[in-house]
């Protein structure tokens, strides 16, 4: 779980070097609908892998949205006379040791999922943008102080922040999403950053600041626009970084507690305990819990190898 | 021709029987070596500290029991698996019938306030490197321990307050001199958890260094590897004998013992299967449901844990001031189903405060008065009536704090929480940091609601300290001068008779009274495979100590390798 | 370039003091202090007598700053991180025995998650999107994807019932017995590296598109250059960025343990040892802990930092 928190921000996608130009500057708005079109089509004409995971992605996406309405059987449905029953047509996943109903938790545990993954992702990119930006935009001084804070920072095993969370503040939903989301959102502002800086280089910025241009006007129209690339990678990586999170720290009894069911929860409790008498238990969230990971980071693949301006034209 | 063809057989048929017979005499010949690899109960943790003066207990009593020895300690020979009546698996009581001395060869109280303990002769405390030199066990190492553990600054305090001076007659005799009489006295200092005896020689080079410590037990401390493994090896000079099959054997057995510390009950298992564990001591009943199938050839033994669970309610907070509110949440829970169907059966209903296993103070659920009995009948028709009467007609909520640690409550509780949504009390879980939820509990900050199992202690102590006014473990708040006098009336009674009596009878108070929502308490299991001889599942001589049990383990090596190990 | 450093060394001392008032407050403020920890373990009942008593031997009885002066002042005197609370042992003996055993796991993973990581990246830029590069990515993200105490489950269980084989659980160090050591590290490295490959596998399939992209490699291949001799030489270079961005990241991990395989394989790692302090509320262990393990993550990302400007032309010149 640590391997995927730490390694994500920082490796997945290359040092931008200055000679990039930005993509997307200078384009008319009414070029984005058709944009938004064009992507689409070059998805899954070219990332056919991508766009399977899109789709995956967007069923389980669905599956949360609309939990109560979809799951036959409520989240926490005691019911001891059906316990530890095999997938049938009743209970399509099974049952698990209290008798409920696993196709339902799984459903919820979407949910939840959700939750956690597109909180935790919109946190985190918030905060990587925020001091990336700072950071690389204002350099000097302020640069330097901030990027010892996230040396610092990061320099803490993550786990041990988490662990120290929930002694502090209890084990809840909330403490895990706003701790992850600084754990990876402080990761993930070194590549905003390394992107700030190179666009800083560029000719276009100092000849905007010789015609006088203020700074909120330059960020907004010179630095975001390329900024928005490893940002929407980095939003990507972060759903799947956050539920993978969830799950070890589930393992390590501090992830969302009971009865809320979550995959990492359901996988690494009752999972493990009933592993040999019903492995519906594990491999049902288990299937759950890799194939949007999964899906979630070919998608996100895709959408880097398409959005990166050295890929584009090049073949 | 066929008279010789018969005698011929009949010879040949008495030869083999004569030659198997011997082989299975010699199978049952015990042979000295090798190595016992244990996963102890416990076994995710070591010892937090090899002094004894920081009065740590169970853990400690555990690691250091494989070297420190006590006064007292229990007769094997009375094993259930040896045709004694005494399965040994509960850690804080022995019955009195079955104590034996360890360190201690003979006492008698020669006034009713003073002990005169006569020490075994020849016990000796093997060499040890750059501490001592091989020496023999005198009066002087007794008071010494004891006068160590009396002054030391972790102390308990008033923990000895009724021992006036321990002192040494002569070489062989101890003294304890006593202001009055305690009925645990010899769980405080002579076979509970802060009873080893400690030489001079290893406080002076550091008793907190394991490189350090020696004693007189079985097992002197090889290696520890933190967080892995703990190594024992062979005392050379152990004292103490068995007797098998009429030959008296020195011993231990063994060459080497190895504590496994594993955390992770899937890695402790496979462990089992494979052979690199030879004992398993604690195992759920499900896994072991798993295990027999995966591993036929293991030997088992059930026992029931000490660790009930209750949930206690605070009774200084409202609605649990009401009597009748505490006994409607009892008679919500359907506890025979719990037993059924989440412990698929593997569960007792009636095990705290006073363990089946404590004989004597244990009334049986069908002997208490009706008014306990009726607790642990499902009954909500009842159960709702009775908070109508105390005002509650349409329920309550309640916060119920749980550590994250014990994975079975975290399980259960949402159950509970069911049973008692049926008869409109909203129990929210609150699942808190084993840290945080420990102190909750012993700073008395407590919620309304509390999970809490109970640590291994004897029958005087269960009630005191889990009821007693300001008790550690008082998580309901019990505030009773009348029960509070009658425990320290039991405990200062000597006559066993009349104690038992006095204790059975709170007991049935404080159940009645019900402080807390009483729940099963499951089996578990030892596991353990056959080349692991002259062994039936025992699991403590008192106080966490196992060291006696292993020390009278022999490995049949033959039979390991016939197995494929 | 000199002056660079300085300034980076140096700025680490402001960062470590902060970190380490962060560590030392906070650790103290979780609920739950070592007193009442300690106080359960004695059954006969607590009274405010042995509270303070307690406290007094442990030295918690001085107000907050006092200890934080006292713990740095040993520390940058005499180097000594201070005692633990229940053992007797110092802190730093204790992280003496669980670093190796960290380290080595964390470097045996990036050997292995390397080994993997290259080979496949390479491939799978050379094949963009065509069925090898899907399989390859496929396998590795896979690799991501499933959690690690799943696989590590899994590995320990099953193999122990279908061939009565299970992972070896006795640790030796790697000093007195480096073939039962390795033994016992080789599956946790295993599952570690393969999901470490996923990740650096990503980056080494990147910087080979772009390499095979750049124009003077067009010109190569028009002049008729051959294209291994091309790949090679470029690939090393390039090659090297993914390996220290790698060691950069993951930094944390080979210092600080992986908590959940420790506990599955039992090894005995820092990820464990700090795991158990907190839960212990071993104050001295869990500040000295994180300091050590802030202080090397720390220079490692500094000479990551640097190794970059000596790699990268493009990145040096700021």
């Amino acid at each position: 779980m640590e391997a995927k928190m730490q390694a994500h921000p920082a490796a997945t996608v290359a040092p931008v070097t200055p000679a990039a130009k930005p993509a997307s500057v200078g384009r008319p708005a009414n070029a984005r609908k058709s944009q938004l079109g064009w992507f689409v089509r070059k998805l899954f004409r070219e990332k056919r892998l991508g766009a399977a995971g899109a789709v995956i992605a967007l069923v389980f996406l669905f599956f949360g949205l609309f939990a109560d309405l979809l799951a036959p059987y409520g989240m926490n449905e005691v019911d001891m006379g059906a316990r530890l029953q095999a997938p049938s047509w009743g209970h399509p996943f099974g049952t698990d040791n209290l008798g409920r109903d696993l196709l339902s938790r799984c459903i919820y545990g979407a949910q939840i999922s959700v939750v956690i993954g597109l909180t935790v992702a919109a946190i985190s990119t918030f905060i990587s943008a925020a001091i990336g930006i700072v950071s690389g935009y204002f350099g000097g001084k302020v640069d330097m102080v901030v990027q010892r804070f996230v040396d610092a920072w990061m320099s803490f095993p993550g786990l041990i922040v988490l662990i120290v969370v929930a002694s502090v503040f209890g084990s809840g939903i909330t403490q895990i999403i706003v701790t992850l989301g600084l754990l990876i959102g402080i990761g993930g502002s070194r590549i905003v950053r390394s992107a700030v800086v190179s666009v800083r280089e560029d000719m276009y910025i100092h000849a905007a600041k010789s015609i006088g241009a203020s700074a909120p006007r330059i960020l907004w129209r010179h630095v975001l626009p390329n900024v928005i690339a490893p940002l929407i990678v980095l939003f990507t990586s972060s759903v799947g970084t956050a539920i993978l999170a969830e799950s070890g720290l589930s393992f390590l009894g501090l992830g969302v507690p009971p009865p809320y069911p979550t995959w990492g929860g359901m996988l690494s409790g009752n999972g493990r305990t009933y592993m040999l008498q019903g492995p519906w238990l594990a491999l049902a969230p288990g299937l759950c819990l890799t194939l949007v990971v999964y899906a979630i980071n070919v998608f996100g693949d895709a959408l880097r190898d398409m959005l990166d301006p050295r890929m584009r034209g090049s073949r | 021709m066929k008279m010789i063809r018969t005698l011929l057989a009949g010879l040949t048929g008495m030869a083999l029987a004569t030659v198997a017979g011997q082989a299975m005499a010699q199978a049952d010949t015990p042979k000295y070596g090798g190595t016992l690899d244990v996963a102890t109960t416990s076994t995710g943790v070591t010892t937090l500290s090899w002094d004894l003066a920081d009065w740590q207990a169970t853990l400690q009593t555990r690691d250091t029991g494989q070297f420190y020895e006590q006064l007292f300690s229990v007769d094997l020979g009375k094993a259930k698996s040896r045709g004694g009546k005494y399965p040994f698996t509960i850690s804080g009581w022995q019955p009195s019938d079955a104590i034996r001395g360890e360190l201690a060869e003979s006492w008698e109280w020669v006034t009713p306030l003073v002990l005169e303990i006569k020490l075994r002769k020849g016990v000796k405390f093997p060499a040890k490197a750059g501490v001592m030199p091989e020496r023999e066990l005198t009066a002087e190492d007794v008071v010494f321990s004891f006068n160590r553990m009396n002054t030391s600054a972790k102390k308990t305090q008033g923990y000895y307050d009724h021992i006036d001076k321990v002192s040494a007659k002569d070489k062989g005799t101890v003294v304890f001199t006593f202001n009055k009489f305690l009925a645990d006295w010899d769980y405080r200092f002579g076979n509970g958890f802060f009873s080893g005896i400690v030489p001079k020689e290893v406080v002076d080079a550091g008793p907190g260094n394991w490189k350090n410590v020696n004693g007189t037990g079985p097992f002197m401390l090889g290696n520890v590897a933190q967080g892995n493994s703990l190594t024992f090896v062979k005392n050379p000079v152990y004292w103490d004998q068995e007797t098998i099959n009429g030959t008296a054997y020195k011993l231990p057995f063994v060459d080497k013992l190895v504590h496994r510390v594993i955390k992770d009950e899937a890695t402790q298992q496979a462990a089992l299967r494979t052979g690199k564990l030879d004992i398993l001591s604690s195992i759920s009943s499900e896994a072991a449901k798993e295990l027999k199938k995966t591993a036929p050839q293991v030997k088992w033994n059930r026992w029931l844990s000490t660790s009930a669970a209750r949930v206690a309610l605070r009774v200084d907070t409202k609605p649990f001031t009401d009597v009748r509110v505490r006994r409607a949440l009892n008679m919500a829970v359907n506890k025979q189903e719990v037993i059924d169907k989440f412990y698929g059966g593997e569960a007792e209903m009636f095990v705290f405060p006073m363990h089946p296993e404590y004989v004597g103070y244990h009334t049986p659920l069908k002997d208490m008065p009706p008014a306990v009995q009726e607790l642990f009948k499902y009954d909500p028709a009842k159960a709702k009536k009775l908070l109508a009467e105390a005002g509650y007609p349409k329920g309550f909520a309640f916060k119920m704090q749980i550590c994250t640690c014990n994975t079975e409550q975290m399980e259960l509780m949402p159950l509970v929480a069911a049973y008692l949504e049926m008869v409109n009390v909203k129990m929210e879980i609150v699942p808190m940091e084993y840290g945080a939820h420990l102190s909750a509990m012993t700073s008395h900050t407590n919620g309304a609601g509390y999970l809490t199992t109970i640590p291994d202690v004897n029958p005087t102590t269960s009630l005191r300290i889990n009821y007693g006014k300001g008790q550690v473990y008082n998580a309901p708040m019990w505030d009773d001068p009348k029960f509070d006098a009658r425990v320290v009336e039991a405990l200062g009674e000597r006559d066993e008779a009349k104690r038992q009596q006095i204790l059975r009878e709170s007991t049935a108070f404080i159940l009645e009274q019900a402080p807390a929502i009483w729940m099963p308490a499951p089996y578990r299991y030892t596991a353990w495979w056959p080349w692991v001889r002259n062994y039936g599942g025992e699991l403590f001589v008192g106080a966490g100590r196992n060291a006696p049990i292993h020390a009278r383990v022999w490995i049949d090596q033959d039979m390991k390798k016939k197995m494929g190990f | 370039m000199q002056t660079y450093i300085l300034r980076r060394l140096l700025a680490l001392l402001p960062t470590l003091f902060i970190a380490s008032v962060i560590v030392f407050v906070i650790v103290r403020m979780v609920p739950g202090d070592v007193v009442d920890l300690m106080l359960s373990q004695n059954d006969a009942g607590s009274n405010n007598l042995t509270r303070e008593q307690l406290l007094e031997t442990l030295g918690l009885d001085k107000p907050m700053w006092k200890q934080y002066g006292i713990w740095i002042g040993d520390l940058a005197l005499r180097g000594d991180l201070g005692h633990s609370l229940w053992q007797g042992d110092s802190v730093l003996s204790m992280i003496a025995t669980r670093l190796p055993v960290t380290f080595e796991l964390g470097l045996l993973a990036m050997v292995i998650a390397l080994s993997v990581a290259i080979p496949v990246g390479v491939y799978s830029a050379v094949k963009q999107d065509a069925a090898g590069d899907y399989i390859a990515r496929s396998f590795s993200l896979l690799m991501l994807a499933v959690p690690s105490f799943w696989v590590g489950t899994m590995v320990t269980v099953f193999p122990s019932i279908w061939w009565g084989w299970s992972p070896e659980i006795h640790f030796m160090p790697f000093r007195e017995d480096p073939l039962q050591n390795l033994k016992q590290m080789l599956i946790p490295a295993v599952i570690l590296g393969l999901s470490l490959s996923a990740i650096t596998m990503r980056m080494t399939r990147t910087m080979m598109l772009e390499v095979l992209r750049q124009d003077y490699i067009r010109t190569a291949r028009a002049k008729g250059l051959k294209e291994t001799l091309i790949l090679t030489r470029h690939a090393v270079r390039n090659g090297l960025i993914p390996v220290i961005t790698l060691i950069g990241s993951q930094a944390p991990i080979l210092i600080g343990g992986a908590v959940i395989l420790e506990q599955i394989f039992v090894l005995p790692g820092m990820g464990m040892l700090l795991l158990d302090a907190v839960n212990q509320r071993d104050y001295p262990v869990v500040t000295g802990v994180f300091f050590v393990v802030g202080l090397t993550v720390m220079l490692i990302n500094l000479l990551v930092d640097l190794s970059y400007g000596l790699i990268d032309p493009k990145v040096r010149q700021r």
